[in-house]
């Protein structure tokens, strides 16, 4: 009788847990899996995205390796992804150690650095757009940096920085919050005041915070689409044409479905290859506690 | 080493609340002093302003002679070992003893030496590799013992170390300290709320309550001479008995009576209460347990009270003695027996005190009277 009663029990659970995940399942095959496998398929043809299209093999991966636009917008999306990534872990560390620390409306600052992260990519792309364009030469006498082939990027990093802290920085609070205060305590008897407190106790103490933070971060930069779309377009001279942005340019506005596809694939082998890299890399520096 | 002097010491936190009111201590050198009390009195507080973890918010804090209120903790030359033993989780057991002498800029080889020096007063040589995390509550503490023992500070601060051990350990670990102090020639002060803690390693003990310094004397003068109600209960265990008795004169003495019971009393403690006009009033009477004694129990060299009957409720055997609880009239009372008593739960026994041993403590103001 028990056990009779334990396997009903059993699979009661289970038609529930069955019916909270074959919707999802579905969902996620439809929307995600099927387009993927689409892309793999269409990457081996020469398709427009319409019409008759012939399977080329793998010529369209060995185009991408010759095509200088492709060349170009790895180079300046990997450019963009570092930069943004160092700057936004540093400052964000800096804005965590500072709101983390006694001083007077902590919750409310708290609150108020995480305002960028609910604001829409577009949106904020094109607050600073206005800002870029207008407001900045207007105080400093100087064209647009967005209409400058040599320095549009600086202002896509800056509008990337300014966003991505805000969750960093909330992941950097928690971080820091994990830190015992006891262990700041015996430091300071011992000696680890200011910079070496930092570098000997908060630094590795927190490295598990720092893997995370690297990781997302730079995964997201990788990725960055919305804010080309809103402040440069790719231009000037398509100067700041990142990965996500030509796939989407060329392979749905100019016919190039097949060859887009394949450098989606390509594109996708390479940021699963730098996460886990930087994975393997960062969880050796943490630390066993 | 060092001596330390507290003056006016007080704290009173952010929320308004004091946490130590008018603290003050002189502490020579090599002492080793007890911070004892209960739960919530102020000990860390006061350990803590020592430290510098915790601003000093009235009075002096002098280490040496000097004023040290707004000196930086590390600049205190301190060394503390906390209750959660604070090890740095990511640093190995040499690295942890290492850290403090690393900041100072010792070079390397001395480093290495005041390292195995302490691993080998503290049986650590075998864990150095490891970090805390792969150690017993028994190890991490002799970890945090050995950082603060690296250093050779002035003061050494403890804040109940021994709280997180088991019993058996604790007892070891208290004679290890016991034999450290000897072996460092240091000052130290060591926090508890264990009253045996206190008592078998202090040479000064200071008893507080609610942010009070009670009384600072030698452990046994804390037993035997306590100055106030808390600190008669509060060291010794099991606890003192405390009955109300009436105090009347009687020829040349006093006659201390509880319920039907009388005690005589003669000698200062009697001349002690009359001089300080108690003739007709109530007063505490404390004895502790064993200095009563049951009609069969040998007490030879005493000086007994006249005997008053009792009724055993309670009765535990530790071992080599026992323990009575017992119903007098006018109160309660607990004693020791020897293991041989036939005394058991339901005896109806006789009992007298020691009147050497009677304490006497005013109703109102809970000061000692007389000892
Ligand atoms: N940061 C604080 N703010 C307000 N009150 C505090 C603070 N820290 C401790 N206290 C209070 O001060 C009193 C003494 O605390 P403490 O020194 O830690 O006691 P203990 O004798 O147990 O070590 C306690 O009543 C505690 O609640
Ligand atoms: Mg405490």
């Amino acid at each position: 009788m028990a056990n009779l009663a334990t396997s009903k029990a059993g699979s009661d659970r289970n038609r529930t847990f069955l019916m909270i995940l074959i919707p999802v399942l579905v969902l996620f095959v439809a929307f995600n899996t099927i387009p993927l496998l689409t892309g793999f398929f269409y990457s081996f043809t020469n398709s427009k995205g319409y019409g008759p299209f012939e399977i080329i093999g793998l010529q369209n991966y060995i185009d991408l390796f010759q095509d200088a636009r492709v060349g170009n917008s790895y180079l300046f999306t990997f450019k963009l992804a570092v930069v943004s990534t160092i700057l936004v872990n540093v400052l964000s560390l800096i804005l965590a150690i500072g709101l983390s620390s006694k001083i007077k409306f902590k919750s409310a600052l708290r609150g108020l650095y995480f305002v960028p992260r609910i604001l829409g990519a577009l949106v904020v792309g094109y607050v600073f757009t206005y800002f870029f364009t207008y407001i900045v030469p207007a105080v400093t006498g100087t064209d647009s940096i967005l209409a400058s082939a040599d320095w549009a990027w600086i202002g896509i990093v800056v509008v990337l920085v300014w966003q991505a802290c805000a969750q960093t920085t909330i992941i950097y609070i928690t971080g820091l919050s994990s830190v015992p205060e006891d262990v700041y305590e015996a430091g300071a008897l011992d000696g680890a005041t200011g910079w070496d407190k930092f570098r000997y106790l908060t630094f590795p103490l927190i490295m598990p915070s720092i893997t995370t933070n690297m990781v997302l971060v730079m995964k997201d930069m990788l990725m960055v689409f919305d804010q080309i779309v809103a402040m440069t377009g790719g231009g000037p001279a398509n100067s700041t044409e990142s990965i996500s942005y030509l796939i989407y340019e060329n392979g749905l506005n100019n016919s190039q479905f097949g060859f887009q596809c394949a450098n989606a694939v390509l594109f996708f082998i390479l940021i699963a290859v730098v996460s886990i890299a930087q994975t393997k890399f960062l969880n050796s520096k943490e630390e066993q506690l | 080493m060092a001596s330390l002097s507290l003056e006016h010491v007080g704290k009173k936190y952010p929320n308004g609340y004091e946490g130590v009111k008018d603290f003050n201590l002189e502490i020579a050198d090599k002492e080793f002093i007890i911070f004892v009390g209960p739960s919530g009195c102020g000990k860390s507080t006061t350990l803590r302003m020592i430290a510098g973890l915790e601003d000093i918010t009235s009075g002096t804090l002098k280490i040496d002679g000097r004023v040290v209120n707004d000196v930086e903790p590390k600049d205190r030359d301190i060394a503390m070992v906390f209750q959660t033993y604070a090890l740095y989780p990511h640093m190995t057991v040499y690295e942890n003893m290492a850290f403090p002498l690393k900041l100072r800029k010792v070079d390397a080889d001395t480093i290495d030496k005041a390292v195995r020096e302490a691993a080998r007063i503290l049986d650590l040589e075998k864990l150095l590799d490891r970090k805390p995390s792969a150690l017993s509550g028994g190890q991490r503490q002799r970890v945090a013992m050995g950082r603060a023992i690296v250093r050779a500070p002035k003061v050494y601060l403890m804040d109940e170390p021994l709280s997180n051990l088991d019993a058996k350990l604790r007892v070891q670990m208290r004679a290890e300290i016991s034999k450290l102090h000897d072996r460092l020639g240091a000052t130290i002060i060591y926090v508890t709320h264990d009253q045996t803690e206190a008592m078998t390693l202090g040479t000064r003990i200071v008893v507080m309550k609610d942010g009070v310094m009670q009384q600072v004397d030698t452990p046994t003068k804390l037993y035997n001479e306590p100055c106030n109600l808390f600190v008669a209960g509060f060291i010794g265990s099991p606890q003192m008995n405390f009955i109300d008795v009436k105090v009347s004169e009687k020829g040349a003495g006093v006659a201390l009576t509880f319920g039907s019971n009388t005690i005589t009393l003669t000698g200062p403690k009697a001349k002690a209460l009359k001089d300080g006009g108690y003739v007709g009033k109530v007063v505490i009477m404390g004895i502790r347990p064993e200095d009563v004694v049951e009609e069969h129990e040998y007490a030879e060299g005493r000086t007994l009270s006249e005997t008053f009957p009792a009724n055993v409720t309670v009765y535990e055997l530790l071992g080599s003695e026992a323990m009575i609880y017992a119903d007098v009239d006018g109160g309660q009372i607990s004693a020791h027996l020897s293991a041989s008593s036939s005394v058991r739960t339901g005896s109806k026994i006789n009992c007298s005190v020691d009147l050497a041993k009677i304490h006497l403590f005013d109703k109102q103001t809970e000061l000692a009277i007389a000892h």
